[in-house]
């Protein structure tokens, strides 16, 4: 978030970042493993649909956040990521964002109304 | 808890595949992980009691990425070439490449007449070597474009396209030395007909211009024959990972007698 403009959709994009990292907090997992983790942890309430994980899951590779390495078990070959120390200090930073967004929001919503005439 | 991806979910993961606009090996590895994942999602759900339909059903609906994802997917793996020509348009971007080809052939030819001029047995080139010259730059130029929308651009929506008019070039070039060679040998026929006593140097004459002429044909050719091979090569095992992960046998075994 910034002072001159709040972008909805990047701060989305920026939730979404987060909880993936936040799974991977508890060790390396494989792509559905962050899925069914996310959504187990948050009750429900965030869930990856369509897809979409994989274009946050490479993106955050890409960017150093966390790193993905390949292993051959039984034949397969399977992907699994695990947290870059770069992304546990985004988490961090990520968490203090949201929490400064969360806050004005609702200091805003919670404000007491002026008294009508 | 592993089962293979292949069967369950062959069609989804061959759309998913025909929806990225990615070289062959980036495509493979998303699909590779994407196959593993439904596996062990649809697993995992039928672990915990959900019936395998409706397991396999929801893990394709959490983890089999719609048109949005695709296209995120496509920018985030795109070849370093795609995203540094990213802000040029198609039409500009089509006429630089091919003003780059010609001028590399060009250059290519000039240099190898350049050269050649410095072989010994060269001073009196056959009338045929030109064809071949030009039959070698058109081979070249073929294999040059391949391989630059293989390994440079990326493009491998069609990989195999264009691959034959590289043999066919390959072949004309090697046909154009022999077919001169032979004529060359009637025109030496016809030499010793009308001039006995220049025999020595007519067959001198014959044999340098005729050498030239079949090894410059027979090295064109077998260079782009080698590189013919190495694309053919090169796309079989690339598409054969992918023909794994949707569980399709890439060779199918051949019928029993």
């Amino acid at each position: 978030m910034t002072d001159d403009g709040f972008d909805v959709q990047g701060f989305a994009r920026d939730i979404n970042e987060l909880l993936v990292l936040a799974s991977l907090r508890g060790g390396a997992k494989h792509g559905y493993q962050i899925a069914l983790d996310v959504e187990t942890d948050s009750n429900g309430l965030f869930r990856f649909q369509h897809g979409t994980l994989y274009p946050i899951l490479h993106r955050l590779e890409e960017e150093g956040l966390i790193q993905g390495s390949w292993s051959k078990e039984g034949g397969r070959r399977r992907k699994v990521y695990a947290l870059t120390q770069r992304g546990e200090r985004h988490v961090v930073g990520g968490a203090d964002r949201i929490q400064d967004v969360v806050s004005r929001l609702l200091s805003v919503l919670r404000r007491p109304g002026e008294a009508t005439a | 808890m592993s089962t293979m991806a292949g069967g369950a979910f062959a069609d989804v993961l061959r759309q998913v595949g025909q929806g990225l606009a990615l070289p062959l090996r980036s495509r493979v590895k998303i699909l590779r992980e994407l196959a593993f994942d439904l596996d062990e999602l649809s697993a995992d759900l039928m672990a915990r009691g959900v019936p395998a339909e409706e397991a396999r059903r929801r893990a394709a609906e959490a983890l089999v990425p719609h048109a949005e994802a695709l296209t995120a997917l496509d920018r985030i793996h795109a070849p370093l070439y795609q995203r540094v020509t990213r802000g040029v348009t198609a039409h500009r971007l089509r006429a630089a490449e091919r003003g780059a080809l010609f001028a590399l052939t060009s250059g290519v030819v000039l240099v190898e007449g350049l050269a050649l001029r410095r072989v010994p047995l060269s001073g009196d080139p056959s009338t045929w070597l030109a064809p071949v010259l030009a039959a070698g730059g058109l081979l070249f130029a073929l294999t040059a474009a391949k391989a630059f929308a293989l390994f440079v651009k990326g493009d491998h929506r069609h990989p195999a396209r264009g691959l034959n008019a590289i043999l066919a070039a390959a072949g004309v070039t090697l046909a154009l030395g022999v077919a001169g060679g032979f004529f060359e040998l009637y025109g030496l026929a016809l030499a010793l007909e009308a001039r006995p006593e220049l025999a020595g140097t007519l067959l001198v004459a014959w044999l340098g211009r005729t050498a030239v002429l079949l090894a410059v044909s027979l090295l064109l050719a077998l260079a782009g024959g080698l590189a013919w091979f190495f694309i053919v090569q090169w796309i079989s095992v690339a598409e054969g990972g992918q023909a794994e992960i949707l569980g399709i046998h890439p060779h199918p075994p051949t019928r029993e007698r």
